[in-house]
């Protein structure tokens, strides 16, 4: 291989085609990436993203099209040709075995990892690459001691240990704290330095795309809608191109009253599945036609905390009121009775069942209706017109309520989800990560269908990893790290600064800024 | 794979039609019997005369009619034993232990009438549902036990209802054997015999009661599945255990009721082979031979996919190949245990064939 220079063509794309029955997720897509560049490609759920890197990565074969690395054409039968020339991915949903230390996952799939394990030879090496990125990171931590950045981290490490020259990361923000993001955008600025060309795919995000790429690749249904130097785009340029119109970054927030307290949690301590604690000693109330907001990065307790309200998990200690009535040990079941609605962060695992129409994924709300189950008789016409109703009243995309959840795209499963939880207005909604992985224009339905809520008098805890969603959206911050409420700020005033540094456990800068 | 320009290409289905499982069901079962076919040319018979001789006997013979009929119920209600808790994601495999424990309790209720002493001394109107009521009581009392056991410390059901299946062999080996108070009078280790006057009703030595029984039961627990409530919650903790929780509904309520349900229905199949068969009446002395025929009602299962109405005609089929196998058997002089072949085969292609439930190959030209 000859040596490669700072703004060499590394990889070209030409002409890449797939299709999936009923659809082209990638529409003739010509591209090419130079060493030394960070690349971002753009794009909604839906848009070809994941379709497009799979084939880079040689995990789906194209059905036209050529793939030329470092100026040769390539054909991938799997993943491991696309290693064996240099190409390196690193995976939104980390791809880890969490009971190996950091060097054995490392050295796992490394042609050098035969028989016998090198593993002092290994160390060493490994160490000479940590110390060039200045990564500060013990070789022999199990990986399930990791935080999210760190795991992030041996990710990267793997894929630079086995080679790597072009390193394609699929939604590299996604899980991080903002001091952690901060750090990963460093040390792939310093990446770019060595010739080694970064290929981020992003959803959303923009500012990041803006603060760190050279170039972005903007795709939209299956097809490239623009090709940008990022120093000619914007913000709102990009969203435009991403989704086709307009978007509109501030959210109206109504005014809304404030009325008296639906939920009061006093000294409420969770453990987790492991028995140990996961959160601990919270208390806070959400009132009539409040957003309450959670920020944190995930991991740190919300989930088992948002489980517990809903009845899906023990309360070790403390009280739970809803409408001063002590619901601490009731089932979920009847907590949905009583008027909260439970909006899952797993949307496809529990929020809805894949096999079942969009009637029967409704009916997870209804079938405990007598309004719609008389004798144990469902009322198939009455659940069905419902459903009718809900999917032009929340726009879901879909020829009819008999498709199966699992064809529709995040998005639409999400409205779906929503049109469902709301259609029993509920008084308190509990939404956990609403518009995690969700496009730009889903994620401001969603958001927007949580104001009409709040305007309709519901109060809402919102749980986000998203700053700008808590900030935009809530009229109450609790920033929560390893279990614990770090502060609760009134959400129109709170500096972005300080609820992120709260959020990463910071207490004392916080009190400094 | 790569054939004159052709490729080959295995594509996964997102769907698949009623009529798309009944034709690959169809060819697993020519394919099957093709197999089979070798098994036959092995021992020197032309295996389209051994398949005639099976099928004439199964299903156009005076004697072998009655008898596939009347096995093809037994492994209908065992097939049902299997599809109510498999809905709910939960494997029974415990139908024998069930149907044992379900027989021993229909005969029980008799022997306390005083069937076994005196004959009979109540109206048949009166012992038979309540020989009925006994078998089911006793099938679903066994089917409880791995129910809780699953419901309330998620302990494997697969390995508890397993395990029930030697203990009930056991008991009804100490029930029946000699010493054993439901021993025959020929106290050959056979159970004792009903009386004539509580026999239940047979037409043409078919067993009407439980056959009309079985038939109405498909059609309930079709409704069951497909419109009810409680057959909503099943279908939702089988998809998503999850999903289903975050509902509201109770895993607890579903593993007890599934697996009470389940153990009822493979008792009702105890009382139908041993209390109702013509010519039998009595816990015989080979009833393990009936345990290991309700294996059959898991692939039934399986096949239909859950659906109690397409366990029907799968039955029918299993039930005549196991009385016409057996039948070719002495006839053409083959040797012992070409029906157990025939069924193994059969369901190991079957259960090979679900993989194009689920894929599909396409010719594509190369461009």
């Amino acid at each position: 291989m000859t040596e490669i220079k700072q703004g060499d063509i590394v990889l070209q794309a030409r002409g890449i085609t797939k299709r999936y029955p009923g659809l082209v997720a990638n529409d003739h897509i010509d591209f090419e990436i130079r060493a030394g560049e960070i690349h971002a490609i753009l794009g909604e759920n839906g848009a070809g993203k994941t379709t497009l890197m799979s084939i880079l990565f040689g995990l789906t074969h194209p059905d036209e099209g050529e793939i030329y690395v470092f100026g040769k054409k390539v054909n991938f039968r799997s993943p491991l040709d696309a290693i064996d020339l240099g190409i390196g991915m690193v995976h939104q949903a980390r791809k880890l075995i969490s009971a190996h230390t950091v060097l054995e996952n490392i050295l796992l799939g490394h042609p050098h990892a035969g028989a016998i394990l090198d593993m002092k030879k290994t160390a060493e090496e490994v160490k000479q690459l940590c110390d060039a990125y200045g990564y500060k990171i013990d070789l022999n931590a199990k990986v399930w001691h990791l935080s999210e950045g760190e795991k992030q981290m041996v990710e990267i490490l793997k894929a630079l240990y086995r080679g790597a020259k072009i390193l394609i990361m699929d939604e590299p923000t996604s899980a991080l704290a903002p001091p952690e993001t901060e750090k990963l955008l460093e040390t792939i600025q310093l990446m770019t330095k060595n010739e080694l060309a970064i290929v981020p795919f992003i959803t959303h995000k923009l500012p990041i795309v803006l603060s760190v790429s050279q170039r972005v690749t903007v795709l939209r249904r299956g097809k490239i809608v623009a090709r940008l130097n990022t120093a000619e785009a914007t913000e709102q340029s990009l969203a435009m191109e991403m989704i086709g119109r307009e978007v509109l970054f501030n959210l109206k927030r109504p005014d809304v009253k404030i009325g008296k307290p639906i939920l009061q949690v006093e000294n409420v301590s969770i453990y987790d599945d492991k028995d140990y604690w996961a959160a601990r000693n919270i208390s806070f109330e959400v009132r009539e036609g409040e957003i309450f907001g959670i920020a944190g990065v995930s991991g740190n307790g919300q989930q088992p905390l948002a489980e517990a309200l809903a009845g899906l998990r023990k309360v070790s200690a403390g009280r739970v009121l809803l409408q001063n009535e002590d619901v601490t040990r009731l089932s979920s079941l009847k907590r949905w009775k009583k008027g909260i609605g439970y909006i899952p962060s797993e949307q496809r695992a529990v929020g809805s069942i894949g096999d079942f129409s969009l009637v029967e994924n409704l009916l997870m709300s209804y079938y405990y209706d007598d309004q719609f189950v008389k004798w144990g008789l469902i009322d198939t016409k009455k659940i069905r017109q419902l459903a009718q109703e809900l999917i032009e009243e929340y726009n879901v995309a879909t020829p009819n309520p008999d498709v199966k959840a699992r064809n529709l795209s995040g998005g639409n499963l999400q409205k779906m989800i929503l049109a469902r939880v709301f259609s029993r207005k509920p008084r308190l909604i509990i939404a956990n990560l609403p518009t995690q992985g969700l496009d730009v224009g889903a994620m401001e339905f969603v958001q927007n269908k949580l104001l009409e809520e709040k305007k309709a008098g519901a109060g809402i805890l919102l749980i986000s990893e998203d700053l700008d969603e808590i900030m935009a959206l809530s009229d109450r911050i609790a920033p929560m790290y390893e279990g614990e409420f770090m502060d609760i700020l009134p959400g129109g005033s709170a500096q972005r600064e300080t609820v992120g540094a709260l959020m990463a456990g910071h207490k004392q800068k916080a009190v400094q800024a | 794979m790569k054939l004159a320009g052709y490729t080959l290409k295995l594509e996964k289905k997102a769907s698949f039609s009623g009529l798309e499982a009944i034709l690959i069901s169809v060819v697993a079962i020519a394919f099957a019997l093709f197999l089979v076919g070798f098994i036959f040319l092995q021992a020197g018979v032309n295996p389209a005369e051994g398949y005639k001789a099976i099928f004439t006997y199964a299903f156009a013979n005076s004697f072998g009619v009655p008898l596939t009929i009347n096995r093809a119920v037994f492994i209908l209600l065992s097939s049902f034993a299997f599809i109510v808790p498999i809905r709910a994601g939960l494997w029974n495999i415990g139908m024998a232990g069930q149907l044992y424990f379900g027989a021993l309790s229909a005969f029980g209720v008799a022997y306390a009438l005083g069937a076994r002493v005196s004959g009979a001394v109540l109206s048949p109107w009166v012992v038979i549902p309540l020989m009925i009521i006994g078998a089911v009581v006793g099938g679903g009392l066994i089917g409880a036990i791995p129910g809780v056991l699953k419901g309330r410390f998620n302990t494997n059901e697969i390995v508890v209802t397993m395990m029930l299946n030697f203990i009930g062999y056991w008991v009804v080996a100490h029930m029946i054997k000699e010493g054993g108070p439901f021993m025959g009078s020929g106290g050959e280790g056979e159970g004792y015999k009903l009386p004539a006057s509580i026999q239940a009703p047979v037409v043409s030595g078919v067993s009407i009661l439980t056959l009309v029984i079985a038939l109405v039961l498909a059609i309930l627990l079709y409704v069951l599945f497909t419109r009810t409530r409680f057959g909503y919650q099943i279908r939702a903790f089988g998809h998503s255990p999850a999903a289903s929780r975050y509902a509201g509904i109770s895993p607890f309520k579903i593993a007890f009721l599934t697996f009470v349900i389940g153990g009822a229905l493979a008792g009702l199949a105890g009382y139908h082979y041993f209390g109702t068969v013509p010519n039998l009446n009595q816990i015989p002395k080979n009833y393990g031979d009936f345990g290991d025929m309700a294996f059959y009602g898991i692939i039934c299962g399986l096949i239909s996919q859950g659906n109690p109405l397409a366990a029907i005609p799968l039955a029918l089929l299993f039930g005549g190949l196991t009385s016409g196998g057996r039948y070719v058997q002495g006839k053409l002089h083959l040797s012992y245990g070409i029906d157990y072949a025939l069924l193994g085969v059969l369901m190991i292609v079957l259960v090979a064939f679900q993989f194009f439930f689920r894929y599909r190959f396409v010719l594509k030209k190369e461009s």
